[in-house]
């Protein structure tokens, strides 16, 4: 099954705003991916609760999962999005 | 208990007419307390209108942008439940887990939540809560062991 394995790229981790972004475009996915950290339990990508639970923070390595038509697109496009620092691309509204 | 969580920042039979406003209820909590300068409420509105804090199960947790957290005076939460639901971009939010955070690291502290909520007995009994002391319960396991 193809997977990728990506440390968090946000310089504040996986919390709120990063997890959301990611969940949203792990349910745009064609695919079901899954997301664990090390040998933890895989969680949907698409849940932002489960997400959250995992805790992950910058440097954490996360690993995606999927198979099916499309799954080596849906990987690397999510594993390119937690890489990035998404915390430093925050509108500067505040 | 958690001093993150102070029993006054625990309001629940609260109203409020749409999100913003109960946003601005939570902000008002967290200011109330001490836990941040009022400008501080405006940063969560920018928040929410940059993307929805709304996690699922009834439950939102609006903070203030990254520029926010110079208002932060300490680090707390606030939880304000809305008995009759706000209307959250399409979403029913029955409760409000408020963020105050100074740090960078309050991802332990979203995850201790975030199991809480996964946890749907525990989820209902946090919406169906009318006593303190049941979301000291439910919720003042989560420490502040987030410094960073």
């Amino acid at each position: 099954m193809p997977t990728r394995t990506v440390a968090v790229g946000s310089s504040s981790g996986l919390h709120a705003r990063p997890a959301k972004l990611f969940v949203e475009a792990a349910a745009a996915a064609p695919v079901k991916v899954t997301i664990r950290v090390g040998d933890k339990k895989a969680v949907p990508a698409k849940s932002m609760l489960s997400v959250l639970a995992l805790g992950a923070k910058k440097g954490t390595e996360v690993t995606l999962e999927a198979d099916g038509d499309g799954a080596d697109e849906a990987l690397d496009g999510l594993a390119a999005l937690l890489a990035r620092d998404l915390d430093a691309e925050e509108p500067s509204d505040a | 208990m958690s001093e993150l969580l102070d029993p006054r920042a625990i309001r629940l039979s609260e109203t409020a007419a749409d999100r913003d406003e109960a946003i601005r209820r939570c902000g008002a909590a967290l200011v109330e307390i001490g836990a941040a300068e009022p400008g501080y409420v405006d940063t969560m509105l920018a928040r929410e209108k940059s993307i929805s804090t709304y996690v699922g199960e009834g439950v939102a947790i609006p903070h203030g942008t990254l520029g926010g957290k110079e208002l932060v005076k300490r680090d707390a939460l606030a939880v304000l439940r809305f008995p009759e639901g706000v209307d959250w971009d399409g979403e029913q939010v029955t409760v409000c887990v408020a963020i105050a955070a100074a740090g960078n690291g309050h991802v332990e502290l979203l995850a201790a939540l975030a199991e809480v909520l996964l946890d749907e007995d525990q989820a209902r009994e946090l919406r169906e809560a009318t006593e303190t002391d049941t979301v000291v319960r439910l919720l003042g396991s989560i420490q502040e062991d987030s410094k960073s």
